[in-house]
């Protein structure tokens, strides 16, 4: 079941309904029971075993760290309960999800000590488990932080990691940003009207535009023979498009079904293709794992003691500048490497981590040649073109990163980089002209609405820039008008969304983490 | 120690941190309003802090504190 099938669709309905129709104060348990049966439907039944376990282990850490901060047990106790549920947390993850990286391991082993080989067997993974996984770990530090009080009732930290909403494809939140979901809520026409806005609007990104640019894609790298010079390189540039308009897609239409039932969830992205920096874009996507990433894994390691000492080292014997550039590139490096590996792959840990960790470093070293180089051109770093300059490198540079992804393992990714170096020297732009596009299974129609779709994704997005939302714009505007759009954009789904068997959608890029 | 007199050895902080001897900062300052306050100097600020007022701020009030009004509470629920 993907939050794009009709069966979901069926069971967001019967739940809302049944949601505001329930006693206010039972609403939380309508939430868990319709997220066991999305589980039950959507993953291997069994496996949510492995959810009740997480939510297991962090519960009796949680309860163990409450139990020292009021003094009743033995001082010292909780950091080591809190330590072995993160470490069986991620052990469960690494086990079940993370079998490339293991696997990878053990072809190591096996080549040094051929007498060790991997053991050949196969569990089915829990559903979301990347991102109950990060949750689970995110809630059990906060509260041995203080930043929250652990929760006392099993079933509702079941709920804070289970809710179905969250487990196709995240957001991955902090437990005191979910605190709605044990409120009460009262039903209102706006968020029935908002919520369903987002659905429709989700669908159109992910059925309309990514599906149609997906077909594209997917038949360059298929037949390289066929589809030579440079439409390599219009696939590695068209794939960002095809995955934000999937991953937003998605999120935004768990977004809007988070609306109809009162809850908020953390916003997901924020324009990343505006960003004029590798930094920002990543503030700008997948903003809820670089958040987690950044409060649990990056801020320890510099607030640690010895990278406190490395930096004041390095004041002392050098400069600010590079007492500042080798803790901050050390908590970078971990920070991409958990980034990386949390997508459960090498080719993500090469192409996210050491990608990016790589770029951030080299920019960080030549900014001072770089902003020597603009005041000598005396270039105006607030004019439109220079802007447009930036955005377009960041986007050239996570299209670049975005090979190793869409690759189906790092040979594999280093033959598609080979050839598109090859194709550099023949590239024969004039094969764009003529009808070779269309032998990859797209019309001129499928063209053109994939260009009119680009196109209203980024008038939404300048809106959004300038702090101003579709939704409330086309919200203030007379009924016909405004339920004109919504019908209209609704229809293009319906008519033009690309369906699999039995009107369901094929999977989310990121349903697999 | 009253609000003002942290305030006082507070700016000092910042302007050390920040290499930037015209910053002042009040309870609304966020990391918008400095240029260079970013996630790394986020944290050698709360190092410079520590170091200031000789306490050790925990890692809950590292990461949620939002503008400089909420780090001046801390100093103050700590110096007690």
């Amino acid at each position: 079941m993907t939050v794009t099938s009709f069966s979901f669709f069926l069971l967001l309905l019967a739940g809302v309904i049944l949601y505001y129709i329930s006693p206010k104060k039972v609403q939380w348990i309508i939430l868990l029971c319709v997220s066991l049966i999305f589980y039950f439907f959507a993953a291997t039944p069994y496996t949510i075993i492995y959810l009740v376990l997480s939510t297991l282990l962090v519960y009796i850490a949680g309860l163990i760290v409450d139990c020292e901060i009021n003094e009743k047990c033995r001082k010292g106790t909780a950091f080591g309960f809190v330590a072995a549920s993160i470490f069986f947390n991620i052990m469960i993850w690494f086990v079940l999800k993370g079998t490339a990286l293991w696997g990878w391991a053990f072809q190591i082993f096996h080549r040094v000590i051929p007498a060790i080989d991997m053991p050949q067997f196969q569990l089915a993974a829990a559903l979301g488990m990347g991102y109950y996984t990060a949750q689970a770990i995110g809630y059990i530090m906060d509260v041995y932080w203080g930043v929250n009080k652990p929760e006392k009732n099993p079933l509702k930290l079941f709920l804070f990691l289970s809710f179905f909403l969250q487990l196709t494809v995240g957001p991955i939140s902090k437990y005191s940003q979910l605190q709605c979901l044990y409120e009460k809520h009262m039903f209102r026409y706006k968020n029935l009207c908002f919520g369903t806005q987002r659905i429709v609007w989700g669908l159109f990104k992910k059925l309309v535009v990514s599906e149609r640019i997906a077909v594209i894609v997917n038949a360059v790298w298929a037949d390289t023979e066929v589809f030579s010079g440079i439409w390599p390189w219009i696939a590695v540039f068209l794939y960002p498009i095809e995955i934000y308009a999937d991953f937003s897609g998605c999120v935004d239409i768990v977004l809007g079904s988070a609306e109809l039932f009162d809850i908020t969830m953390p916003e997901n992205f924020n324009n990343p293709f505006f960003s004029r920096t590798n930094q920002e874009f990543w503030q700008r996507w997948h903003i809820t794992l670089g958040v987690w990433a950044k409060d649990y894994v990056y801020y320890p390691i510099l607030k640690s003691k010895p990278m406190i000492r490395v930096g004041k080292w390095s004041k002392k014997h050098f400069s600010k500048r590079i007492a500042k550039f080798i803790p901050w590139s050390v908590g970078m490096g971990a920070l991409w490497f958990v980034m990386g590996a949390w997508h459960g792959s090498l080719r993500h840990i090469i192409g996210v981590s050491a990608w990016y960790w790589i770029i951030l470093v080299m920019s960080e070293l030549l900014l001072p040649v770089i902003d020597w180089l603009v005041e000598k051109l005396q270039i105006d770093r607030n004019v439109f073109s220079w802007k447009l300059l930036q955005c377009c490198r960041t986007y050239a540079i996570f299209s670049i990163g975005c090979v190793f992804f869409v690759s189906s393992g790092v040979h594999n990714a280093i033959d598609r980089f080979k050839l598109l170096f090859h194709a550099l020297g023949n590239l024969n732009v004039w094969t764009l002209f003529d009808e070779t596009i269309l032998n990859t299974g797209v019309t001129w129609m499928d063209i053109n609405i994939i260009i009119i779709g680009i196109i209203m994704m980024l008038i939404v997005a300048r809106l959004r820039e300038n702090h101003t939302y579709a939704r409330c714009w086309i919200a203030k505007q007379i009924l016909p008008f405004r339920w004109g759009i919504w019908f209209v954009l609704l229809g293009i789904v319906l008519i033009y969304g690309y369906y699999g068997p039995g009107y369901d959608a094929s999977q989310f890029i990121y349903q697999g983490f | 120690m009253t609000r003002e007199e942290v305030y006082e050895r507070l700016n000092q902080v910042f302007r050390d941190v920040f290499d930037d001897e015209s910053i002042t900062v009040k309870d609304e300052t966020t990391a918008d309003d400095i240029e260079d306050w970013d996630s790394f100097e986020h944290i050698n600020l709360a190092v410079a802090v520590e170091e200031e007022f000789s306490f050790k701020i925990p890692m809950g009030k590292v990461v949620t504190m939002k503008n400089v009004g909420e780090m001046v509470d801390i100093i103050l629920e700590m110096g007690k």
